[in-house]
């Protein structure tokens, strides 16, 4: 999978800044090509049908008794094509939805927080502004899964990293490796992953991102980080013999 | 009525560009059947349950087959990591039923919460994990068993997609092939509170404490019952079939009370990218609409569930929440937690519940168990660690046997010869 | 040897226009109704008033059986079922069971002879605790569907079952197991919308402090429903319309919580209700299902009986000699149920005039 080139800002003579609505705005053909990658996914015709706007989906929607969210918005916009709509929705409202799909409630089927999973996949692909700020602090988390196959770990819980869960998770920072070894099952005597992942599994893992290009998404968000990752996941590969 | 859904699907798929395509897609209703399908049509391989096995009901009727022993521990990444107590419980009751496992080191997480948080993923590689750790499982003959509610509805999800896209399990089967490994599903995707809920009579057979005062809530993951909602459980006995059976189930076997509350269907407000950097979202979606209400309307002992995401966002909710004064403070266990302390199991040793947040002592009095005479033996423990005479904890420490010693009191069937395989 | 016989089967306002239509024509009926009782689903579920008017349905309906019942042309079986079919078209025997009933009759079997056929077995309420839809008709006594609400406008009182009070607040929840491609029933029902509007009228009615409101995905109004139901629930009697579906119907103290959006207000809603009706679609009864498995004839993906020729003819099957009416074939009201009855009565007998004529008998 090839990474998306990046989006050319359009300047419109009458603003006097390109970002004007608090985004960059882009021409409608560039606002196009994104849909048509969100449409032209794998997965689009599982996740859209017709839509009857009937709000079933927004009663179910924790996120939308937040924030002005709305899956139904989501759908009828994918189902009229919206382009100019869409593109808005990609800069705040995708990174809204908790992805708990209670809107697949839809009588017709439609599965508007997949929709939502497409459009931020295309978002992440294309190294949109809003990506970057959805994913702001969250890199360490990118960098715990690709590098050591599970996605959080013990040693996360550091003694200032969640003060709002109270002082427990203090206790926990305190006294870690201790209580790690207080554990009965066999594998999971680990902090710095949530169990014990055997080397070629690791190795496995690494195939799995670079065959899919999944480790390339990366590089539009953080950079920095894909280096590192790219870098680790080659050499370990390269230790175990396998040619990509 | 019996559909042909192999029809309807491949008419769309192979119609041709001129023809008007047929959009009849309902849920696949039986997604074992498609399975079983395309490996007679040598697409893929299918790993059958091969031992005993209890047959319970989803929601449109499906029968879905639990299988008892010989299980492959598909483990939870936020549940090994932070809730250590949830994923040893899973263990504990399995040993005290006398049922063998695996517990794999050659295990990935599902990757799911981070995809369902940053989207830096795609279904391919989402596709080949989840293939990836069931031919691990497939090699070593142990049938999987998914602890964490997102990798269950995950790998649902990922199912539908391999069985209705052919382009998808090519690009999966290469880099199987690339790994030495097969495209293998399971017959059945099975999550452990279904094992739980299949065994909930012999888990309340092996009960030693009384919960008949203990009043609960429980709180259904989104991600059980809403990814492809035909495969969940229900039964007419609970809740007429209108709701899932699942940790409501357990509840009643053991005896508890189980009360309703108005916001049953919510979200706990877990949000995957929520919890971790917009957290005012989480906490307040927690507390307003679930911890709230449920002390409200229904004033439990406890919260059950049965999700990673769903315990860590109840549980660790609250504490903000108390400091301003909010109306907050219950208890929040797994299902698997819950049993197990049931069935006499150390709060400490086994429950790991020095690792929760919202404050679980008055439940523990309430169920007669002496939390400060059990964390000082908990305490006495890591003074063993501490001091070199032992590098870790294992079962027998954890029902409080000392190396070689008989079970003074207990349920029968605590036996300690469980064959479990190590790594590989 | 060829009947000039038409077999009637199902006796509710469908089978009795059909039966009706074919002794007005002059040939002979045999109405075979597997109940105890004529008159099909407005009496078996205590229809109160008709749609759109509200007229009361009992003493109507109880007309057209009247006028079979007298009638030398129209012989009727009741509490019977058809058991078996042999024969060719213009020639079939059916084979007939009768169900012992308390005090009428003994059971037994019986065989007739028929030229042609017509099947109005009609439909049956979608069950709303069957797939789930998370609407707790089971759980709730004051969740209640169409149906019970036309016995209680019977009654003449509308009370909440849980206490037995009059409701200050009722809502509808339309497209109940109908326009759902996850329960499977893809079609609209298309009376339940005329239905709940004159329901809601009727409970106004009743109850002038009570507050109605209907959460629908769209107004199904055809034709004159729109100006006979429609703006008189709206500017009459006050019925509230809010385009939102509901997603879940909870406890919440002694009344119900019941969840969606107020779309067009574009914000998510809660709001607390007394009493909520389940606007039920419709599917082919049993007795549909099994007739049509029984004489071989085709069926749509849902069940009904399919109707080859539509739209010009809306009653032949894909059976020679047998014909449909009424709910059988999918979604009907008691208009289209009587005029596609007369319509399979005028082709039954035509078609059993014209072999005579052909075969010079």
């Amino acid at each position: 999978m090839t990474v998306a080139a990046p989006l050319q800002a359009q300047t419109d003579p009458q603003y006097k800044v390109a970002d004007v609505a608090g985004y960059t705005e882009v021409s409608y053909d560039a606002k196009a090509r994104l849909f048509e990658q969100v449409k032209s996914d794998l997965r689009f015709g599982d996740y859209l049908y017709g839509c009857y706007e009937c709000g079933i989906c927004v009663g179910a929607c924790p996120s939308a008794k937040f924030y002005d969210f709305s899956p139904r918005r989501i759908a009828q916009a994918a189902a009229r094509e919206d382009v100019e709509l869409i593109y808005q929705q990609m800069q705040e409202d995708i990174w809204e939805c908790s992805q708990c799909f209670s809107c697949l409630r839809c009588p017709r089927g439609n599965n508007p927080g997949g929709i939502i999973t497409i459009m931020r996949e295309v978002a992440v692909r294309n190294g949109l502004a809003s990506a970057k700020e959805a994913l702001v602090g969250y890199s360490r988390i990118i960098y715990k899964i690709m590098s050591t196959g599970t996605q959080v770990s013990p040693d996360m819980l550091g003694r200032d990293a969640f003060p709002d869960w109270g002082p427990e998770t203090a206790d926990v920072a305190d006294n870690l490796e201790l209580w790690r070894r207080a554990l009965p099952p066999e594998t999971m005597h680990t902090t710095s992953t949530g169990w014990s992942v055997a080397d070629r599994t690791l190795v496995e893992l690494y195939l799995i991102w670079f065959e899919t290009g999944a480790l390339d998404m990366i590089a539009q968000v953080d950079p920095s980080l894909h280096s590192i990752l790219q870098e680790l996941m080659e050499d370990r590969l390269e230790e175990e013999g396998i040619e990509l | 009525m019996t559909i042909p859904m192999r029809a309807p699907v491949d008419a769309r798929r192979l119609a041709n560009p001129g023809d008007e395509p047929v959009v009849d897609r309902r849920p696949l209703e039986d997604p074992r059947a498609e399975l079983l399908e395309l490996e007679r049509e040598g697409e893929l391989i299918v790993q059958k349950i091969d031992r005993e096995a209890i047959s319970v009901a989803t929601k449109y009727g499906r029968e879905k087959r639990i299988q008892k022993a010989h299980l492959w521990h598909h483990k939870s990444c936020g549940q090994c990591g932070h809730i250590p107590g949830y994923s040893t419980s899973i263990f504990w009751i399995m040993r005290k039923l006398g049922y063998d496992y695996h517990d794999p080191h050659d295990q990935t997480s599902c990757t799911a919460w981070n995809y369902y948080a940053s989207a830096t993923s795609n279904t391919a590689a989402q596709a080949a994990v989840a293939v990836r750790n069931f031919a691990a499982a497939y090699e070593t003959g142990y049938f999987p068993l998914i602890h964490c509610g997102t990798s269950y509805g995950h790998y649902k999800e990922v199912r539908e997609q391999l069985i209705r896209h052919p382009e998808l399990r090519a690009q999966v089967r290469d880099i199987m092939t690339k790994l030495g490994k097969p495209l293998v599903l399971p017959e059945e995707i099975v999550h452990y509170s279904e094992w739980i809920h299949a065994l909930r009579h012999e888990i309340a057979a092996k009960q030693v404490r009384d919960v008949s005062g203990i009043v609960a809530t429980v709180h259904p993951a989104c991600h059980y019952h809403k990814i492809v909602a035909g495969d969940a459980i229900y039964d007419p006995d609970i809740y007429g079939g209108q709701r899932t059976a699942v940790v409501t189930g357990l509840a009643e076997a053991l005896g508890a009370e189980v009360r309703s509350y108005s916001t049953w269907f919510d979200c706990c407000g877990f949000g995957f990218r929520h919890i971790l950097v917009q957290r005012d979202f989480t906490r307040s979606f927690a507390t307003l609409r679930k911890i709230e209400v449920m002390k409200e309307e229904a004033s439990p002992d406890v919260v059950l569930t049965h999700d990673t995401g769903c315990v860590t966002t109840l549980d660790k909710s609250q504490f903000a929440a108390q400091a301003h004064g909010r109306n907050v403070g219950l208890a929040v266990l797994s299902d698997a937690q819950f049993a197990a302390l049931a069935m006499g199991a150390h709060p400490y040793r086994v429950c790991q519940l020095h690792w929760h947040s919202a404050d679980y002592r008055p439940l523990l009095e309430k169920m007669g168990i002496d939390w400060e005479k059990a964390w000082a033996e908990f305490q006495s423990d890591l003074r063993r660690l501490e001091s070199g005479e032992k590098r870790y904890l294992d079962w027998d420490d954890a029902d409080g046997l000392h190396d070689g010693e008989q079970p003074v009191a207990g349920p029968a069937g605590m036996n300690t010869t469980i064959e479990v395989r190590d790594a590989i | 040897m060829p009947s000039e016989t038409v077999a009637v089967i199902g006796g509710g306002p469908g089978g009795l226009r059909a039966a009706q239509g074919v002794a007005d024509l002059g040939g002979t009926a045999v109405l075979i109704e597997q109940r105890a009782f004529l008159g099909g689903t407005p009496v078996a579920e205590n229809y109160c008033g008709l749609t759109p008017h509200g007229e009361p349905a009992q003493p109507q309906i109880h007309q057209m059986v009247d006028l079979v019942t007298v009638n030398p042309l129209v012989e009727v079986r009741l509490g019977t079922e058809v058991a078996g079919v042999a024969g060719d078209p213009g020639d079939f025997s059916l084979r007939l069971h009768r169900a012992g009933t308390a005090a009428t009759q003994t059971s037994g079997d019986e065989t007739i002879q028929c030229g042609a056929i017509v099947i109005a077995t009609g439909f049956g309420h979608f069950d709303p605790g069957r797939a789930t839809q998370m609407y707790g008709y089971y759980e709730f006594p004051d969740v209640i569907t169409q149906p019970d609400l036309e016995a209680m406008l019977s009654e003449g009182r509308v009370l909440r079952p849980s206490n037995g009070q009059p409701p200050e607040r009722v809502c509808f929840v339309q497209c109940v197991g109908s326009r759902d491609r996850q329960i499977g029933n893809e079609y609209c029902s298309k009376v339940c919308c005329g239905v709940a509007s004159k329901e809601a009228i009727e409970i106004r009615e009743l109850l002038p402090d009570s507050k109605v409101l209907i959460f629908y995905i769209d107004m199904r109004m055809y034709g004159y429903w729109e100006n006979e139901i429609y703006w008189p629930a709206q500017e009459q009697h006050h019925v509230q319309y809010v385009k939102g579906l509901i997603t879940e119907v909870l406890p919440k103290g002694d009344r119900l919580l019941v969840r969606g959006e107020d779309t067009t207000m574009g914000r998510p809603m809660e709001v607390l209700m007394d009493l909520v009706v389940l606007s039920v679609g419709m599917e082919p009864s049993p007795g549909t299902r099994e007739l049509a498995r029984l004489l071989g004839v085709k069926q749509n993906k849902y069940g009904f009986v399919e109707a080859v020729g539509k739209p010009l003819d809306p009653v032949s099957t894909d059976r020679e000699a047998v014909f449909a009416c009424g709910a059988a074939l999918g979604p009907a009201d008691l208009e289209d149920a009587v005029s596609s009855a007369a319509g399979a009565a005028m082709k039954a007998v035509s078609y059993l005039r014209s072999r005579a004529v052909a075969t010079g008998n």
